[in-house]
């Protein structure tokens, strides 16, 4: 009940790293997604419940706010690594 | 959404064939595989997503009975949310379709979405599959914009195919009258149908002619083969019949004899059919008293075929044993045998009346008493017999082994017939004595009741015959067919050892 407003409903996070081959575009809006939740979670008083969607489903599972910060913190860096490397191979491509 | 764009490719494949493409076409046809494309691209995505959430859930459902209890927001509608607990974590309800449910444990849920997850991935590759095959289409067909953009190139290569193809066309209508020269044909061709027509029938009645003469051709080589066949198979074994027979000491000149009237025989006789199963019978069974009866029945000459098969089949064993000597006299001994067969087919009124014949001491007595030179020499005994003696020599000129015994009985009375001109014993001959042929009657009665007897007998006569006395009666002779018999050869058999030794001693003496 506390954590009202710190319920994640991007559960589709760990979803990004199965569909890491998406547009650009797609991977920008994940990647501000993610640094919102980031900030959110971060942002927390220590006493606030974080739940987690069961993705594809209207469930919300209890869960730990430091977890969740980490990992939403892993999921964040890995997008920005799928777009540097999309990056580099359009860059590569210009240049051929 | 595959069949779509194939017909249009088919379409733009028939436009190029038959006229330069049109950059339109072609576009269209881009454009419909490129559909295709990201409609597959699309479907991917969407079978991705799917299999995301199975892996989700399958996540989800490995680790949810790893607690008694979880806390939850209970979803209250699509907005509303309350918090609850999540209990009994280890019971999960399937959707199996068709709002088909079945409760079953989160491991074997765990199951479940792993089988679905496969087909997912199968519906992935599938269309990953479609994808790469449109996409080389999409490539190909920028290929043939570019071609059909630079057409110049194009439309003379087709020129040039097309000219072939005429020439293809002419050269075909000149090379039907190819019989008659190219230019002739090709003016009769250009000028008249008619006289086309009419080369083309000449060539047909040349050809017709040409094939009756093949066909001659054929029947003559078939039958030189058929007969060079026979011939050879049976030349062979006369040639080294022969040779042996020179080889041998004793028996030469009766060999000769007996080999030039094979032969004589043989080539009457090739082409006759039942020669064949005579030969046949003679080499599955030579023994067979039915074959004999065949070869009297069929042929006259039947002789011949038999000698064939003979000659044929009696190489394997007398090479196994002794040598081509002892094959050369098993020919001319099967021979002898078949002669003596038919004669006594022919005379088959001797051999059946005859049996009862001997059935007083008076007989016996007949039967076993050898007439030489026209004066009764009876034998030691009944079982040693002279003929066995006679073998022996025979045997020992011959170097025949043990198996071929039974043979050399029909070889001795053969070279006795011919060598002594008059062996009524054996009864080859008709123009035998009657006096021989009683004995031979005698002999067969004999046989008949007596099997071991008669094969005695057979042997004696033989043997008898190969020492020629033109006036010696040989009452044996006759039984050949009994000689064929299994009693007959067993007692030949037996007889075979001693007769070495004394066919050694007999050699000494010529």
């Amino acid at each position: 009940m506390p954590g009202k407003g710190t319920r994640r409903e991007d559960a589709t996070e760990p979803g990004t790293f199965a569909s890491l081959p998406l547009n650009k575009e797609e991977l920008n809006s994940k990647i501000k997604e993610q640094k919102v939740v980031v900030d959110e979670l971060s942002n927390l008083k220590k006493n606030r419940k974080v739940y987690k969607q069961q993705p594809n489903s209207n469930i919300f599972f209890l869960s730990d706010r430091t977890e969740m910060l980490s990992e939403s913190k892993n999921t964040l860096d890995e997008l920005k690594k799928v777009h540097q490397e999309i990056e580099n191979t359009e860059k590569n491509k210009i240049k051929k | 959404m595959e069949a779509q764009p194939r017909p249009s490719l088919a379409a733009a494949a028939a436009a190029s064939s038959t006229q330069p493409l049109r950059s339109e076409h072609v576009a269209r046809l881009r454009e419909e595989q490129e559909k295709v494309v990201t409609g597959c691209q699309e479907k991917i995505q969407h079978w991705r997503k799917v299999e995301h959430d199975y892996e989700a859930l399958q996540e989800r459902l490995s680790t949810l009975p790893d607690k008694l209890s979880y806390d939850i927001m209970v979803p209250f509608g699509p907005l509303a949310f309350m918090p609850g607990q999540l209990v009994s974590t280890n019971e999960v309800t399937v959707l199996l379709g068709d709002n088909w449910f079945c409760k079953c444990s989160a491991k074997q849920a765990v199951g479940l979405v792993e089988h679905r997850k496969k087909h997912v991935r199968k519906a992935l590759d599938d269309l990953k599959k479609v994808m790469k095959n449109f996409e080389s289409r999409v490539e190909f067909t920028e290929d043939l914009k570019r071609m059909s953009d630079a057409a110049g190139d194009i439309v003379d290569i087709r020129e040039d195919i097309k000219n072939d193809i005429e020439v293809k066309g002419k050269h075909r209508t000149a090379h039907k009258p190819h019989s008659k020269p190219k230019t002739l044909d090709v003016f009769e061709a250009d000028f008249v149908d008619d006289s086309k027509s009419k080369d083309n029938f000449l060539s047909e009645k040349e050809l017709w002619a040409r094939l009756d003469e093949l066909e001659r051709q054929e029947d003559l080589l078939g039958e030189l083969s058929r007969k060079s066949d026979t011939l050879f198979a049976n030349g062979e074994d006369m040639t080294s019949s022969e040779e042996e027979k020179e080889d041998q000491k004793t028996d030469v000149m009766k060999h000769r004899i007996t080999d030039s009237f094979t032969q004589g025989s043989f080539q009457k006789d090739i082409t006759n059919s039942k020669l064949l199963n005579g030969q046949v019978n003679g080499s599955s069974s030579y023994s067979n008293d039915d074959d004999d009866d065949d070869d009297d029945l069929g042929v006259g000459d039947n002789s011949v075929p038999t000698i064939y098969f003979s000659h044929t089949v009696e190489p394997k064993r007398v090479r196994i044993n002794t040598g081509k000597n002892t094959t050369l006299k098993f020919s001319e001994k099967k021979e002898e045998a078949k002669r003596k067969r038919r004669n006594s087919n022919g005379n088959s009124s001797h051999c059946i009346p005859e049996l009862p014949n001997i059935r007083t001491p008076a007989d016996v007595y007949r039967v076993f008493v050898d007439v030489v030179n026209g004066e009764y020499v009876p034998r030691k005994s009944i079982l040693k017999s002279r003929s066995r003696e006679n073998s022996v020599c025979s045997d020992t000129s011959e170097s025949s082994a043990a198996e071929l015994e039974d043979r050399r009985g029909g070889i001795r009375s053969l070279s006795h017939d011919e060598a002594a001109c008059s062996d009524a014993s054996e009864g080859i001959l008709e123009e035998e004595e009657d006096e021989h042929e009683n004995q031979q009657k005698k002999l067969l009665s004999l046989s008949g009741k007596l099997e071991a007897f008669s094969g005695t007998v057979i042997e004696k006569e033989l043997l008898s015959p190969i020492i020629p006395h033109p006036g010696t009666v040989h009452p044996a002779l006759p039984t050949i067919p009994e000689r064929k018999e299994v009693l007959t050869e067993v007692s030949e058999e037996t007889t075979k050892r001693i007769s070495k030794f004394k066919a050694a001693r007999l050699q000494q003496r010529n």
